[in-house]
């Protein structure tokens, strides 16, 4: 007690919380039962640098075919092949965007706690929305290729499912944070629920609707190119037939046309959500 | 009325209006030359129902295909955690030098585009043009390619967090002396890590969804399942499969959703959603004008 | 005429914010009411719209029972009852005459107002609302992008769009500074005297009170405690409302007050 003239004791040092080396420890034993051989994936890292090492010869290989010279080596002759899928993945992107927002918007204010009409409805719609979110775009496209059969409209149809999840939960969730003051006002002058939502919920929302649209309408853009894979219209069949047939001088060309053409849409579509919001 | 004003004209919105027009001859001569039959949209319906009901109604589910839909949906979450932990190691690196407050603005700019190629393609993408050709079929091909399309996403995100964080324990480290690793290591890392792996987990999440179908195109997992039995036309063990995929994702969704905030309300970061920012285009919209007071 | 019946209201978490208020209000009365805040004056302005549900007694207008009215009759009852807030509730991203428009919801009816094809008589009363606060030449710009006075009188116009018999004032002036309160209780004044609309305002400045009230009425935790005319509330009766001696806080700046009356 000679230092520091009354002062307190040194408090403990807290009890470190066991949240965190618990994480930890569930995080390795979980990635340690994935990567292994016999409860796992079997994921070798010797193995896979051999593969890489010897993945060459996709990349650049002899042959009498133009389509097979490898991924470095692309086959400009097909460039032309690639405009009409291309074209039509364009117009499914564009069809599924419209009808897939459209709809996507009611729904968006029946599954937020904001604009629901009952708690019962509430409770419905999120647990129908989050089995709809469940479902991948590509399991989509085969259940809808099952369905109706190979062509655009099973891609658009599930690219319309695909784009009702995305919108519809980051709306409601922008829906759930909005100011409160005009639907009080919209309620007390005799506004019905649908008034309330057109005039009092929609115009604070409606930048971001539009920003959600244009961003799932770059996401179709890309999501198409897998579900062409089942046979559901677009460059994705294309890419996926030449695939098969190792025709990576041709894989190369559909990957190259792919690439160009999305970061194309996404500058448009910054451009225009920078316009519009 | 004492000095009334005088009422304003309405805008004309004419270049609104024409943007409009424009946006609607688009969609128009989308809808039109799309090669889809009147009659098949006629179709469509009842198609639907028809698959719906042999799928889950009558004859429904056949529930002795459940140990191979649950076997094909575990090595699923399995690819879909260790692309996530690829992802996830690689881009914490190029999400430092993504970061224009970290490294210098070429470097930063460099890597940022990269970045934003890898982003460009669907991981099945990704399977089918490399990793297949390079790992063979199986899910570690499935595995390589959601790390790779990961690394786009997350790296974008780790550097945008890094450019947004407080600047102050940065420079309180450098005065302290520490070397430009220690400074990142304890002036970055503490700030940043619970936003980092609340990230994590949602790409996990959106991983899960990936890797479902990565099998149709033979890299590993239940899309293998899916991809056979519909195209062979067993719809009960379709209607099997389907199922533990909805309900496996979304009991997954909702346990790490769980974790996810309470590692974000933990870290007492509230300015994140992060739904929101892990869809990265949306970030700068989300956090954008909203509101102009 | 609206007549408090025994009106209670318990919230959910037990608070009860209004016990057995019984009081008439007249057609065509300015109704000033004081007290704490939580003292439950936003609860009596609610409950005669029916933003707030009674839990006990009743309240009627001009004989027409609100706590037994159904979703669509209560609809029509607001319809008739105009509604200003502390914080103007204005959509602050759409036009003024929109917002406006808003108090035409009921009249113009779901589909209409959902495609926004109001008929030429909704726009023209909109309009008019707007000329009776001077503020018709804003009616196309941004609400968010107007001063919190400008967006008070917006917020009066919406009310006024209603064509409303009568007008709550929920706390009108207490975002905004001395001399924009007293234009915004002046046009309050005006309206209840030019088109005979009663007006009930909550305030907490007791000179505010004074100056524009006719009839006062105080509430002390959730009761009606104080009930008579501007005249005969004086310092001694708004020190029973608040339970406490009066304070600077309860009082607008006096030069502020003393100019406006003028």
């Amino acid at each position: 007690m000679t230092a520091a003239a009354g002062s307190g004791q040194r408090p403990a040092r807290p009890r470190q919380s066991l949240i965190v080396p618990a994480g930890l420890l569930a995080f390795l034993v979980i990635t340690w039962l994935s990567l292994s051989d016999q409860f796992g994936i079997g994921f070798d890292l010797g193995a896979i640098i051999e593969d890489i090492t010897n993945g060459g010869r996709i990349l650049i290989t002899e042959s009498d075919s133009a389509a097979q010279r490898g991924l470095l080596v692309p086959n400009w002759a097909f460039l032309p092949r690639t405009v009409d899928p291309m074209l039509e993945t364009f117009k499914m992107a564009v069809v599924a965007s419209v009808v897939g927002c459209t709809v996507a918007l009611p729904v968006a204010f029946t599954v937020s706690r904001v604009t629901a009409p009952n708690g019962v409805v509430l409770f419905l719609g999120r647990t129908v929305l989050s089995v709809v979110r469940a479902i991948p775009d590509l399991l989509y496209a085969l259940m809808f290729v099952a369905a109706v059969g190979i062509g655009p409209l099973a891609g658009i149809v599930a690219l319309v499912f695909f784009n009702i999840g995305v919108v519809a939960k980051l709306l409601s969730e922008t829906v759930d944070g909005v100011d409160p003051g005009p639907i009080e006002a919209a309620r007390a002058g005799g506004g019905n629920r649908t008034q309330t939502v057109r005039w009092a919920v929609l115009p604070q929302v409606l930048p971001n609707y539009v920003a959600y649209s244009l961003y799932t309408f770059e996401l179709n853009i890309r999501a198409s190119t897998v579900i062409g894979i089942v046979g559901a219209g677009g460059i994705g069949n294309l890419l996926f037939t030449q695939y098969r047939f190792f025709n990576w001088s041709n894989v190369s060309i559909v990957v190259v046309t792919l690439f160009v053409f999305v970061l194309l849409i996404e500058l448009i579509s910054i451009w225009l959500r920078r316009r519009l919001v | 009325m004492a000095g009334a004003a005088e009422r304003p004209h309405p805008p004309t919105h004419a270049k609104r209006n024409l943007a409009l027009l424009g946006a609607a001859l688009l969609v128009g001569w989308a809808a039109v030359t799309v090669d889809v039959d009147p009659s098949e949209i006629l179709d469509l319906p009842g198609g639907v129902a028809l698959l719906f009901r042999e799928m889950f109604l009558d004859p429904g589910p056949d529930w002795s295909y459940l140990p191979t839909a649950l076997e094909g949906m575990i090595e699923s979450l399995q690819l879909a955690w260790v692309g996530t932990v690829l992802g996830a190691i690689l881009s914490i690196p190029l999400g430092f030098v993504g970061a224009k407050n970290v490294s210098s603005g070429g470097v930063s700019n460099v890597v940022r585009q990269l970045l934003n190629a890898i982003r460009a393609f669907p991981e099945v993408v990704l399977a089918v043009a490399i990793m297949i050709p390079i790992a063979g079929l199986g899910p570690v091909a499935g595995a390589l390619a959601i790390g790779l399309h990961s690394i786009g996403t997350l790296g974008k995100l780790t550097a945008e967090v890094i450019e947004g964080i407080d600047p102050g324990p940065v420079e309180a480290a450098r005065a302290a002396g520490g070397g430009s690793i220690l400074v990142q290591r304890w002036g970055v890392l503490p700030q940043v890590l619970p936003e980092i792996v609340a990230f994590w987990l949602y790409r996990f999440e959106i991983n899960i969804r990936a890797a479902a179908v990565l099998g149709v195109v033979g890299a590993g997992g239940i899309g293998f399942s899916l991809q056979q039995t519909i195209s062979f036309h067993r719809y009960s063990l379709a209607g099997t499969a389907v199922i533990v995929v909805v309900l496996v994702t979304i009991a997954v969704d909702t346990v790490s959703g769980w974790v996810r905030r309470r590692i974000i309300e933990g870290a007492g970061a509230k300015r994140v959603d992060a739904d929101a920012i892990a869809h990265p285009e949306l970030a700068e919209v989300v956090t954008g004008p909203v509101e102009r007071p | 005429m609206i007549r408090f019946e025994n009106a209670s209201v318990t919230y959910p978490g037990g608070v009860h914010a209004l016990k057995d208020v019984t009081l008439d209000i007249r057609d065509g009365e300015m109704l000033i009411i004081v007290g704490l805040s939580g003292a439950g004056k936003s609860t009596l302005i609610r409950v005669i719209n029916g933003l707030v549900p009674l839990s006990g007694g009743d309240v009627k207008i001009d004989g027409v029972s609100v706590r037994h009215a159904g979703s669509r009759q209560l609809r029509e009852i607001r319809s008739k009852i105009g509604m200003i807030f502390q914080t103007f509730n204005l959509v602050k991203r759409t036009t003024v005459l929109n917002n406006v428009l808003m108090g035409r919801l009921y009249g113009a009816g779901t589909l209409r107002s959902l495609f926004a094809w109001y008929r030429p008589e909704d726009i023209e009363i909109a309009m008019q609302a707007l000329e009776r606060v001077d503020i018709v030449e804003k009616a196309y710009v941004r609400a968010s992008n107007l001063s919190g006075g400008q967006q008070q009188r917006v917020g009066i116009a919406r009310a006024l769009a209603q064509q409303p018999k009568i007008i709550l004032a929920d706390e009108p002036v207490a975002s905004l500074d001395p001399p924009t309160s007293h234009v915004v209780m002046r046009d309050l004044q005006r309206i209840n005297r030019e088109l005979g609309i009663t007006t009930i305002v909550n305030l907490h400045f007791l000179d505010l009170a004074k100056v524009y009230g006719e009839r006062i009425i105080g509430m002390r935790g959730g009761e009606l405690v104080y009930d008579g005319t501007a005249a005969q509330a004086d310092e001694r009766v708004f020190r029973d409302i608040y339970g406490r001696s009066l304070t600077a806080d309860d009082v607008m700046s006096e030069a502020a007050t003393a100019a406006a009356t003028l």
